[in-house]
C-alpha cells in the first residue's frame, strides 16, 4: 500500500524512539533525531519524485473510517494533489536541515528534538490531510512546541514578550478560523468534514450566498493570521527573532504555509461567491505586507527582524496569487509557498549560524565577513539574492507566475508587488550583504570560522532545491497546475464567470489608494 | 519571409547545428561553477579552464556565424515554465544580430580574461574573479540568444548579478561595496519599468516569443492600440537601467570600483551595451502605430522612439560635458562609455522613422572593440603606475610604454571618430540617421564628436606627452605581454572593421532585400552622404586643436578649469545628480520605512496587542501558561473546540 501515512508516520515514531533513549545520551539522541529526520525528508523526495505529474484527483489516498458519532463522521484521510504534494516535500527537506543545525543544542536536548519532530510530523500530516478535523489537529499538534521551544530555548530579553505574543494571536487566529469551520460544518449540512466529500455535496447543494459572506471571512482571516497577513502579522518577525534556529525555521518555512494551504485547499474551492466578496479586501490587505512590510524590513538592524519581515513581504505575493483566482495566480502562489518554504528555513539557518561565530545578531556590528567565511558568504548572497528575486532560484519563478496570472484582473496590484519584490526587497537585502559581508574586516571578529565540511550539507541541499525549482520550475508546475484548476473549478461555472472579472476589479482601484500610506 | 523558409527547412530536414548555441551558452556556466567547486585553490588550472570555456565558445559562435550568416535560426527550446496561458520557454534564437553579438562577447570577453591572467596576477581571489567573469558571459550569452521577452528578463537579472559581483569584487574597499550595491538597485529600478511592460505587452499580444511577437506587429501595427507608447517606455526602462541612460545613469562611473578587466568587458563593451541591443531586438515595438491611454493624451503625436531618442541624445551629450573635467582615467572613460551608449540610443529612436536601427548596433560593435581596447589601455596604465588612476600625475608614459601608447592613441582615433578607423563610418551613420531625422539631433551628434576628441585628446596628451607628474609614471615601464597581446589582437578591428560591409549587414537584418548604397566602403561615406561626413570629420579636427592648444604644452595643472570656474564645479561633481539622489530618493524611502516601523511598534503591536491582552485578561492568563511548558491549558481548549463541534453535530 502506497499511503501518505508513512511521510507521517516516519517522524511521530522517531519522536517516540527519541522518548524511549535516557536524556543524557545526547549524541545518541542527536544520532537518532538526524537519521529519522533523513528517512522523512527521503520518503518525501520519494512521494514527490513518484507522483504523477499533470494527473487530476489525488494519489497515494488512504482512508480509514475513525468516529462515527450519530451525524459526525471523522475520517483519517490521507492523498496528495498539486497543493501538497510540493509542500510535504519542503516539509521533510526543511525539518531535516533543521535537525541537522541544531546540534549545538545543549540544554533538555531529548525534549528539544521530541518536540522537533512532532512539529515535522503535524506539518506532514496537515499537508496530507484531507479531512478538516484533522488538518486543524495536526496544525496544532506542530503549532503547540512553537510556543513551548520559544519559552524554553528562545533567544534574547523580550522571549517571554515574543512567546506571549505569538502564542495570542495564534489561537486567536486558530479559534476564529474553528469558529468558522464549525459554522461551515454546519451550514454545508453534509455530516462530514472529509474536503472531498464536501466538494461532491456543496456541487449538488451549494451554499447560500449570505451563509458563504459571513462563514469565508472567519475562516480565510483565522488562517491567514497564521501567514501573517497584514494587519495581523506584528507576532511573526519578533517570534522569529525569539524563536531557536530550528523553530524559526520550521515556523516561517512550513507553518506558515498551513494557513494559506487551508485558504486554497477549502475556502476558496469550497465558498466561491465568500471568495468574490472577500477575496478583494484580502488582496489590499496583502498591500500592506508587499508595502508595509517591506518598508520594515528596510529599517532593521537585527537580521532575524529583517528575515521575518521580509518573509512577510513574500505573503504578500501568496496572496495576490489567490486573489487573483486565476489558474496562473493559484499555480504560482503554490510554486511561492514552496520556493518561500525552502528560503525562509535557509535564511534563518543562515542567520542562525552566524550568531554562533559573531556573538549577536546586529548587523551594524558585522562586516568583511567574507574573508573568514567564503562558504558562509556564497550561501548568505545567493539565499538574499534569491529573497530579492533573483531569477534562476524558485522564488522568482513563484512570483513573476503570480504577477503574471494576476495582472489581468489586479494591475495596480502587480505594480506594487513588482516595486516591492524588485526594488524595496533588493535595497534591504543589499544593505545587509553591504553590512555583514563587505567592508574591511572587524578585529572584534578574528575568529569567526567557516562551515566545516559536513556542516555545510543543510545549506547545500536547500541551495540546491531553490535552483533546481528555480531552473525547472516546470518539474513544480506541471504537477500544480491541475489542482490549481480544481480549486477553481467551482469558480468557472458560467453563472459566475461573468461577473468574475468584475468584481476583482474594485480592489485594483482602491488599492491605487491605499498605495500612498 | 525567405529566412523563416530557409529556418524552417532547418528544423524539417533534421539539421540541428543550431543547437550548437546551447554549447556557446552553457560552457561558459560549466566552467564557472567547475572551478568554483573543485578548484578554488588552484589558479591556474582555473584561468585555463575559464579561458577555454569562453575561446571555444568564440570559435563556435564563429562558425555559426559562418554557417548561418544573417538567417534566422531558432534551436531546439524547452519549457521552462509551463502554465497553461504562460507557456514561457528557453529557446535560443540567431540571427543577424544575435549572432554579431555572440562573436563580440565572446571574443572580447575572452580578450579580457587572457588580459587578466598579467592583470590579476598578484590577487588571492584568482579563481573567483575568473569564475564570476565566466558567469557573467553565461549570462549576457542568455541576453543575446534569448527568443523571448521572459527569457531575455531572467539573463538581463543574471547579468545584474554578475556585475554586482565583480564591481564588488575587492569588497573589503568600503567604496567597492556601496558601488556594487548602488550598480543592483539602480538598474532593479529599470527592470521594474521592463517586468511591468513585459507584462503589458504579454496581457496584450498573447504571446512572449519576440518572433511572434513581430509576426504579430506586422500584421497588425496597432496591436496595442492606445498602449503602445506606454509599453515601449516600460521596456525601455530596462535599457535605462542597463545602458546607463539619463536619469539612471548614476551607477556606471561608480562602477569603476571594480577591477579594470571588468570595466573593459562588462562597463564598456558589453552589458552596457545589453539595453541597446534589447531596444534592437524589439524594434517592432518602437516601429508600430504610436497611441497613449486618455489619461496620458498630452503625449498625443509623440511617439516613444521620439522619447528615447531624446533621452539618449541628452545622456550623450550630458556625458560628454562631465568628462571633460574628470581626471581619473577610468572615469573620463566611463563618462565616455556614457555618452557613446547615449548616441546609440539615440541613434535607435531616430531610426524608427525608418524602420532601420543599423546604425545603432553598427556603432555597438565598433564600439565595444575600442572601448574595451581603451579600458586595457587604461588598466595597463595603471598597473605600471602602481594604480595610479590620476592623469594628473601620469605623464610622458609614450615611450615608456609603446605598446600601450600605440594601440591606445589608436582606440581614441576609433573613439574620436577619425577615418579609416572604425569610429568614424559607424559615428558617421549616426550622423547621416540623425541628417535625415532631424537636424537638431544632428547638431548634439557632431558637438558630441567635438567633445569626445576633446577629452580624449586631453587624456591622451596629458597622460602619455611632456614629463612624469608622479613617482608612479617615473618607474612605469611597459605591461607583460599577456597584457600586450589583447591590446593589440584589439587593434586590428579598431583599425580595420571598415573593411568588412558591417554596416549592410545589418541593414539587412532590418529592412531584408533593402538595398543599400554599395560601393567603395572606406571613402563611401563622403559619397552618399557627404555633410555628415565633412561635420564629423570636422568636429574630430576642431576638438583636436582644442585641445591640443590647451595640453600640448604639457601644463601640470588642468588650465581649463580656472577658465570654466563654477561651471567646472559642476562638471567634476557631475552635476550634483548623485548628491540629488542621495538628498531625495533615498531619504524619501527611510522615511517611508520609519513610519511603517512606527506603525508597527506602536501602533499594531503596542495599542493592539496591548488592548487586546487588556480585553481578554482571563484568556491571556490562561495562554501565558503555556509559555512556561504547560500543555495542558492547550490541550483543554483544543479539546474544548472538538467537544463544541461534537455537540453542534448532535443537536
Amino acid at each position: 500500500m502506497d499511503s501518505l501515512t508513512s511521510v507521517i508516520l516516519t517522524p511521530v515514531f522517531t519522536a517516540v524512539l527519541l522518548l524511549l533513549i535516557p536524556g543524557n545520551f545526547r549524541v545518541v539522541l542527536r544520532l537518532a533525531a538526524i537519521l529519522g529526520s533523513a528517512c522523512t525528508a527521503w520518503t518525501a523526495v520519494s512521494f514527490f519524485s513518484r507522483f504523477h505529474a499533470g494527473q487530476e484527483g489525488l494519489q497515494f489516498e488512504s482512508l480509514i473510517p475513525w468516529v462515527t458519532v450519530g451525524p459526525l463522521n471523522l475520517a483519517y484521510h490521507v492523498g496528495a494533489d498539486g497543493l501538497n504534494i510540493g509542500l510535504i516535500l519542503v516539509t521533510g527537506l526543511v525539518g531535516f536541515a533543521a535537525v541537522l543545525v541544531s546540534w549545538n543544542i545543549e540544554r533538555h536536548v531529548k525534549l528539544f528534538y521530541v518536540l522537533l519532530m512532532s512539529m515535522i510530523a503535524g506539518a506532514m500530516g496537515a499537508f496530507a490531510s484531507l479531512d478538516l478535523f484533522f488538518f486543524y489537529f495536526f496544525n496544532e499538534l506542530a503549532l503547540v512546541p512553537t510556543f513551548i521551544m520559544i519559552g524554553v530555548w528562545g533567544r534574547g530579553e523580550d522571549r517571554n514578550w515574543a512567546a506571549f505574543k505569538i502564542t495570542l494571536y495564534l489561537t486567536l487566529g486558530a479559534l476564529t478560523a474553528l469558529v468558522g469551520l464549525i459554522a461551515f460544518y454546519v451550514a454545508a449540512g453534509a455530516n462530514s468534514l472529509d474536503v472531498i466529500v464536501l466538494k461532491a455535496h456543496l456541487a449538488a447543494h451549494p451554499l447560500s450566498v449570505s451563509a458563504q459572506t459571513w462563514i469565508f471571512p472567519l475562516v480565510v482571516f483565522g488562517f491567514a493570521t497564521l501567514v501573517g497577513l497584514f494587519p495581523f502579522h506584528s507576532w511573526a518577525p519578533i517570534g522569529y527573532a525569539a524563536a531557536p534556529t530550528a523553530t524559526a525555521m520550521m515556523h516561517a518555512g512550513i507553518l506558515k504555509k498551513a494557513g494559506l494551504y487551508a485558504i486554497l485547499r477549502m475556502a476558496v474551492p469550497l465558498m466561491p461567491d465568500g471568495a468574490h466578496r472577500w477575496l478583494p479586501v484580502v488582496a489590499v490587505l496583502a498591500v500592506g505586507n508587499l508595502l508595509h512590510c517591506a518598508w520594515v524590513a528596510l529599517r532593521q538592524k537585527d537580521m532575524n527582524l529583517l528575515i521575518g519581515n521580509s518573509s512577510l513581504a513574500h505573503m504578500g505575493f501568496a496572496f495576490l496569487g489567490i486573489a487573483s483566482l486565476t489558474v496562473i495566480g493559484i499555480t504560482g502562489t503554490v510554486l511561492v509557498m514552496v520556493a518561500h518554504a525552502l528560503l525562509a528555513g535557509l535564511s534563518f539557518a543562515l542567520s542562525g549560524y552566524l550568531e554562533t561565530q559573531t556573538g549577536t545578531v546586529d548587523m551594524t556590528r558585522m562586516g568583511g565577513l567574507l574573508r573568514k567565511m567564503p562558504f558562509y558568504g556564497s550561501a548568505l548572497v545567493m539565499g538574499f539574492m534569491a529573497s530579492c528575486g533573483l531569477p534562476g532560484f524558485a522564488n522568482f519563478a513563484g512570483e513573476a507566475t503570480v504577477l503574471f496570472g494576476s495582472w489581468k484582473s489586479l494591475p495596480w496590484l502587480v505594480i506594487i508587488a513588482a516595486w516591492s519584490g524588485l526594488i524595496i526587497g533588493a535595497v534591504a537585502m543589499l544593505r545587509a550583504l553591504r553590512a555583514v559581508l563587505q567592508g574591511p574586516e572587524k578585529p572584534e571578529f578574528s575568529r569567526v570560522a567557516d562551515l566545516g565540511y559536513w556542516r555545510r550539507l543543510p545549506f547545500v541541499m536547500l541551495l540546491s532545491a531553490m535552483v533546481l525549482f528555480g531552473v525547472a520550475p516546470g518539474i513544480l508546475t506541471s504537477r500544480i497546475e491541475p489542482a490549481a484548476k480544481a480549486v477553481l473549478s467551482a469558480h468557472l461555472t458560467p453563472s459566475q464567470a461573468h461577473q468574475a472579472p468584475a468584481v476583482p476589479a474594485a480592489p485594483a482601484a482602491s488599492a491605487s489608494g491605499h498605495s500612498g500610506h | 519571409m525567405e529566412h523563416a523558409a530557409v529556418a524552417q527547412h532547418a528544423v524539417e530536414s533534421g539539421t540541428k547545428i543550431q543547437d550548437l548555441a546551447w554549447a556557446i551558452l552553457i560552457l561558459p556556466l560549466v566552467m564557472a561553477f567547475g572551478t568554483a567547486v573543485l578548484t578554488p585553490k588552484n589558479r591556474t588550472i582555473s584561468a585555463a579552464f575559464n579561458i577555454s570555456g569562453v575561446v571555444v565558445a568564440f570559435l563556435l559562435s564563429f562558425t555559426l556565424f559562418c554557417v548561418y550568416g544573417g538567417q534566422s535560426v531558432d534551436a531546439t527550446p524547452f519549457h521552462w515554465l509551463p502554465v497553461a496561458g504562460l507557456d514561457a520557454e528557453m529557446g535560443l534564437h540567431l540571427d543577424a544580430l544575435s549572432t554579431l553579438m555572440l562573436m563580440v562577447v565572446t571574443g572580447v570577453g575572452s580578450l579580457v580574461m587572457i588580459y587578466s591572467i598579467g592583470y590579476m596576477h598578484e590577487d588571492r581571489s584568482y579563481t573567483r574573479f575568473f569564475s564570476t567573469l565566466s558567469l557573467f558571459v553565461f549570462s549576457m550569452l542568455g541576453i543575446v540568444l534569448a527568443n523571448n521577452l521572459l527569457m531575455l528578463f531572467v539573463f538581463w537579472e543574471l547579468v545584474g548579478v554578475s556585475s554586482y559581483l565583480l564591481i564588488g569584487f575587492w569588497y573589503e574597499k568600503p567604496s567597492a561595496g556601496d558601488a556594487s550595491k548602488k550598480a543592483f538597485l539602480t538598474n532593479r529600478i529599470g527592470d521594474f519599468g521592463f517586468m511591468l511592460g513585459i507584462l503589458a505587452i504579454w496581457s496584450l499580444a498573447g504571446t512572449l516569443d519576440i518572433a511572434d511577437l513581430k509576426a504579430k506587429f506586422v500584421a497588425n501595427p496597432a496591436l496595442l492600440g492606445p498602449w503602445a507608447g506606454l509599453a515601449g517606455l516600460l521596456i525601455f526602462m530596462g535599457a535605462m537601467g542597463k545602458s546607463a541612460q539619463f536619469p539612471l545613469h548614476v551607477w556606471l562611473p561608480d562602477a569603476m570600483e571594480g577591477p579594470t578587466p571588468v570595466s573593459a568587458l562588462i562597463h564598456a563593451a558589453t552589458m552596457v551595451a545589453a539595453g541597446v541591443y534589447m531596444l534592437c531586438r524589439v524594434f517592432f515595438l518602437y516601429t508600430a502605430t504610436p497611441g497613449w491611454p486618455a489619461a496620458l493624451g498630452f503625449l498625443d503625436g509623440i511617439s516613444a522612439a521620439s522619447i528615447i531618442s531624446c533621452i539618449g541624445g541628452f545622456t550623450a551629450l550630458f556625458a560628454a560635458v562631465i568628462a571633460v573635467q574628470q581626471d581619473d582615467i577610468k572615469r573620463i572613460l566611463a563618462y565616455s562609455t556614457l555618452s557613446q551608449l547615449g548616441l546609440m540610443v539615440m541613434a535607435v529612436g531616430l531610426g524608427a522613422k525608418t524602420g532601420d536601427a543599423s546604425a545603432s548596433m553598427y556603432h555597438l560593435v565598433t564600439h565595444a572593440g575600442f572601448k574595451a581596447m581603451l579600458f586595457l589601455g587604461a588598466g595597463s596604465v595603471i598597473h605600471a603606475c602602481h594604480h595610479e588612476q590620476d592623469i594628473w600625475k601620469m605623464g610622458g608614459l609614450r615611450s615608456k610604454m609603446p605598446k600601450t601608447f600605440w594601440t591606445f592613441a589608436l582606440g581614441t582615433a576609433a573613439l574620436a571618430g577619425l577615418p579609416p578607423f572604425s569610429g568614424f563610418y559607424s559615428k558617421d551613420e549616426i550622423l547621416a540617421v540623425a541628417l535625415e531625422a532631424n537636424p537638431i539631433f544632428f547638431g548634439v551628434g557632431v558637438l558630441v564628436t567635438v567633445l569626445t576628441t576633446f577629452y580624449m585628446s586631453r587624456l591622451v596628451l596629458v597622460a602619455f606627452f611632456g614629463k612624469p607628474r608622479g613617482e608612479g609614471a617615473d618607474h612605469a615601464h611597459e605591461s607583460p605581454s599577456s597584457m600586450t597581446l589583447p591590446l593589440l589582437v584589439l587593434a586590428v578591428p579598431s583599425a580595420f572593421i571598415a573593411w568588412l560591409p558591417l554596416g549592410e549587414f545589418l541593414s539587412g537584418h532590418f529592412k531584408p532585400g533593402h538595398a543599400t548604397h554599395g560601393g567603395d566602403i572606406l571613402f563611401g561615406p563622403f559619397n552618399h552622404n557627404p555633410i555628415a561626413a565633412v561635420f564629423g570629420l570636422g568636429a574630430v579636427l576642431f576638438g583636436f586643436s582644442l585641445a591640443y592648444s590647451l595640453y600640448g604644452k604639457a601644463p601640470a595643472q588642468d588650465p581649463l578649469s580656472a577658465k570654466l570656474g563654477l561651471l567646472s564645479q559642476a562638471m567634476r561633481n557631475r552635476f550634483y545628480i548623485d548628491e540629488i539622489y542621495d538628498g531625495i530618493v533615498v531619504p524619501l524611502h527611510n522615511l517611508l520605512s520609519q513610519i511603517a516601523d512606527a506603525i508597527d511598534r506602536w501602533l499594531i503591536a503596542g495599542i493592539a496587542v496591548r488592548g487586546l491582552s487588556g480585553v481578554v485578561e482571563i484568556a491571556g492568563r490562561a495562554l501565558r501558561l503555556v509559555q512556561t511548558g504547560s500543555i495542558q491549558t492547550y490541550a483543554f481548549l483544543f479539546t474544548a473546540g472538538v467537544l463544541l463541534i461534537v455537540l453542534l453535530a448532535l443537536k
